[in-house]
């Protein structure tokens, strides 16, 4: 007995060490969400505010997840000093101009610490991201220079993000309704490079970069009601001012960032089923023009076999930037597992999503895997 | 055990995954930045003013090379003549190694004279080297009229037909040739026989040499100076006690070579001369937009220069100007910045079309450096790239003359909109 519990302290204690390497080693360039080339033109791709778990069921049980960072008041239920990170890898295969072109990249994007401070008030701070600026971009053309066509390749390249550090605060009023809020802080820079090489070696080739740093503030509020043994509904708002872009501590551009809205279901019929949906609306369209307005919705179901609870889900809805009058759409499927350790103490959750983004004329593709993994420690 | 194999291999494929690669073709405008490269093209007329020549840095005794050629003209012959001095050893010699005895020189049975042409055109025929002995008083100011006419003719060689002997010998007057094809020359090796090879005692046994040559075309050609100069072998008689023997003691560098020519350069008048000997530079002073320097970066320049009186010269003539800027702008004294500098070259006699062609000079990295470091001064300093070593100048019309005065070309980038959605 002894033993045993010796292996599960030491297993807890081995696995707080990885939670706190993951929560202050990773490199701040990679707390983004995931990359797109519909946020190229626009401010970037926003990035998705769920943990792994919420993620493996399409987003669906965000709005009732304390360890998601989309709303508040589900902290109140948070219990215990709970810290959680989540990473991911995508292969993503864009099609655009009759090419195909492989992409890959990894990102962290949520990381968060949340635990009671009180009987009824438990508080949180963490971070995930609220626009992915990483791209990079290569064209071939040619302009009449000194009477000569000359031949180029233009490389554009953005690396960094926006991310939204969110202290929120949640309290259960009753046993049916518990609200709470949050303010945010958006920081971020992006290191961006131009270059042109000429075929002609006779033009030197362009080179120019810059660091662009970003700010901005919002706040959100969230309730969730408890309508029926089983059923629970969410609700959350979130306002954000607007997005300061500064190179060189010159303002650059100062864009409006959205308004936006939610609202979700969870039906529980019994202890080893659950299911919910949730759809959100976003006023994407003030951050100027190529901007919409979005929708998007999600449903999704846990199960709960043996240890390892099963998790699958799917989700759609539309892109804020896009070329044409119409928002790009994106839809999904997702899956996932989750296992428990060290009694319950830390948490491993894993999970692999399909996306495919699609332009309104179909001149633009993305196909993409995504496999993530979460490390949840309640120490 | 599984447990740890498993997380290892988790750690493995966690690290492997951490590859980056973003780089995806672009279709713009749909999927690229608002911002793009823009790219500005220019022709500054008047930005070059207060331009100047100065003459006098590299004088023919200081050159590199001798400059020998026979350049007839519409009005006169390019006429240049090396000319070198050997010392000799004395008037008497060491007769043994094993004692310092030594024996009054006799003379001369012979003496073999080395050379090293290190510039002729291939396309010249018939070229013949005449050898010539001068006073052995020449020196840094002689003159090509205080020698000339050479007089004391000694012998002269073909070049083409000592070439085209087998082995590249020839049997009968002793002369060798070796066609060095790593460093592009020739060695050429020419007997002297003793009347030609007349060693004085009373001068100490210096003599000196003077060399015409002359081809079926105009010719030009360009021999060593210093290590690779002229030496000669003396094969001397010596006396020994009453009795001659012969010595051949170590060989002789020039102590003296340099190489004449007429007609003088033009004196300097208000054309910008690049080039000649004694070489000639060129200021030019440029107003720097501050538009280009400040918010820019430049990706091409050019220099434009239309020629004024041609380069004169054989074809192998041609030479290479190069354009560098000065650290501090002190007219003909101005120091060079010998950091960057652009080249471009000047085709002698090609055609008659070369007088109106207009030069161009790349100067994309000196208004790169102007741009970088505005304490730079912005003077472009005109020369020959191996001063001295040409006879060939060229001039250029100053800025006086509205209709053909220096311009700059430059194509410049305006900054990247970098933070623009």
């Amino acid at each position: 007995m002894k033993r045993a519990d010796r292996c599960t302290g030491g297993r807890a204690v081995g696995t707080a060490v990885l939670a706190a390497a993951f929560l202050t080693a990773s490199p701040p360039v990679r707390l983004s969400g995931q990359d797109s080339q519909f946020g190229i033109r626009g401010l970037g791709t926003p990035g998705r505010w769920e943990s792994v778990r919420s993620r493996s069921t399409g987003g669906a049980f965000a709005p009732f997840d304390p360890l998601s960072q989309l709303t508040e008041a589900p902290l109140a239920d948070i219990g215990q000093l709970t810290a959680t990170a989540a990473g991911g890898t995508s292969h993503r295969d864009v099609a655009v101009g009759g090419t195909t072109a492989a992409l890959r990249s990894t990102r962290f994007p949520l990381m968060g610490v949340a635990g009671p401070v009180g009987p009824r008030l438990a508080v949180a701070a963490g971070f995930t991201t609220y626009l992915d600026k990483s791209w990079d971009v290569w064209m071939r053309d040619s302009v009449l220079l000194r009477d000569v066509l000359q031949r180029y390749i233009d490389e554009l390249t953005s690396d960094g993000s926006v991310a939204d550090v969110r202290l929120a605060v949640a309290s259960r009023l009753s046993r049916r309704i518990a609200i709470g809020a949050g303010v945010h802080v958006l920081a971020g820079s992006t290191r961006m490079t131009a270059e042109r090489r000429f075929d002609d070696s006779t033009f030197h080739s362009v080179q120019q970069s810059a660091e662009v740093r970003y700010d901005g503030f919002g706040v959100s509020g969230s309730v969730l009601l408890g309508l029926a043994p089983g059923l629970t509904l969410s609700g959350w708002a979130r306002s954000d001012s607007r997005l300061r872009a500064k190179v060189a501590d010159t303002t650059s551009a100062v864009t409006d960032l959205p308004r936006m809205a939610g609202g979700g279901l969870l039906f529980a019929p019994s202890p080893s089923a659950r299911f919910a949906a949730s759809a959100v609306w976003r006023s994407w369209s003030q951050a100027g023009a190529g901007a919409f307005d979005t929708w998007s919705w999600s449903a999704g179901a846990e199960f709960a076999f043996r240890r390892m609870p099963i998790r699958l889900g799917a989700r759609s809805g539309q892109m804020p930037f896009g070329p044409g009058t119409k928002a790009p759409t994106e839809v999904a499927g997702s899956l996932g597992i989750g296992r428990a350790f060290a009694q319950g103490r830390a948490l491993i959750d894993v999970g692999l999503e399909r996306l495919e983004r699609r332009a309104g004329g179909g001149s633009l593709t993305e196909r993409v895997w995504t496999v993530l993994v979460g490390l949840t420690v309640r120490p | 055990m599984t447990r740890r194999r498993l997380a290892l291999v988790g750690a493995v494929l966690l690290v492997a995954a951490c590859v980056e690669r973003l780089t995806a073709p672009g279709r713009c405008p749909d999927y690229c930045p608002s911002g793009q490269i823009t790219i500005v093209d220019t022709l500054l007329t008047t930005s070059i003013n207060r331009d100047s020549s100065y003459r006098g840095y590299v004088l023919a005794y200081e050159a590199a090379l001798m400059l020998a050629a026979h350049v007839p003209g519409t009005t006169d012959t390019l006429d240049s003549r090396p000319i070198f001095r050997i010392n000799g050893y004395g008037s008497r010699l060491r007769i043994s190694t094993a004692d310092t005895s030594t024996g009054a020189i006799l003379g001369a049975d012979s003496a073999r004279l080395q050379l090293y042409v290190l510039r002729r055109d291939t396309a010249t025929h018939n070229l013949t080297l005449r050898f010539y002995r001068l006073p052995i008083t020449i020196d840094s100011s002689t003159t090509f009229g205080s020698v000339v006419p050479f007089t004391d003719s000694l012998r002269s060689v073909n070049i083409d037909t000592l070439l085209a002997q087998p082995g590249r010998k020839d049997t009968l007057t002793g002369d060798s040739v070796v066609v060095d094809t790593i460093n592009n020359r020739l060695v050429l090796s020419l007997k002297l026989d003793s009347v030609a090879a007349r060693y004085v005692g009373t001068d100490s046994g210096t003599v000196a040499y003077g060399l015409r040559i002359a081809a079926d075309t105009p010719a030009s050609i360009a021999l060593g100076k210093g290590s690779i100069g002229p030496v000669l072998q003396w094969y001397l008689r010596a006396d020994s006690l009453g009795t001659p023997v012969a010595r051949k003691p170590g060989a002789l560098g020039a102590a003296f070579a340099s190489f004449v020519f007429a007609p003088p350069p033009a004196p300097l008048d208000s054309t910008l001369a690049v080039g000649g000997v004694p070489s000639a530079r060129s200021l030019l002073r440029v107003t720097f937009p501050k538009v280009i320097r400040d918010s820019s970066q430049i990706i091409r320049a050019t220099l434009f220069l239309v020629p004024a009186v041609r380069a004169r010269g054989a074809p192998a003539d041609s030479f290479v100007i190069e354009a560098r800027t000065v650290l501090a702008d002190f007219g003909g004294k101005s120091p060079i910045d010998a950091r960057v500098g652009d080249t471009t070259v000047i085709h002698v006699g090609a055609t008659d079309t070369v007088k109106t062609d207009t030069v161009k000079i790349e100067v994309t990295n000196l208004l790169q450096l102007w741009a970088a470091d505005s304490t730079h001064p912005t003077a472009i300093l005109l020369r020959a790239q191996a001063e001295a070593q040409f006879l060939g100048e060229i001039r250029f019309y100053p800025s006086i003359a509205p209709a053909f005065r220096p311009t700059l070309q430059v194509t410049f980038v305006r900054a990247f909109p970098f933070g623009e959605p």
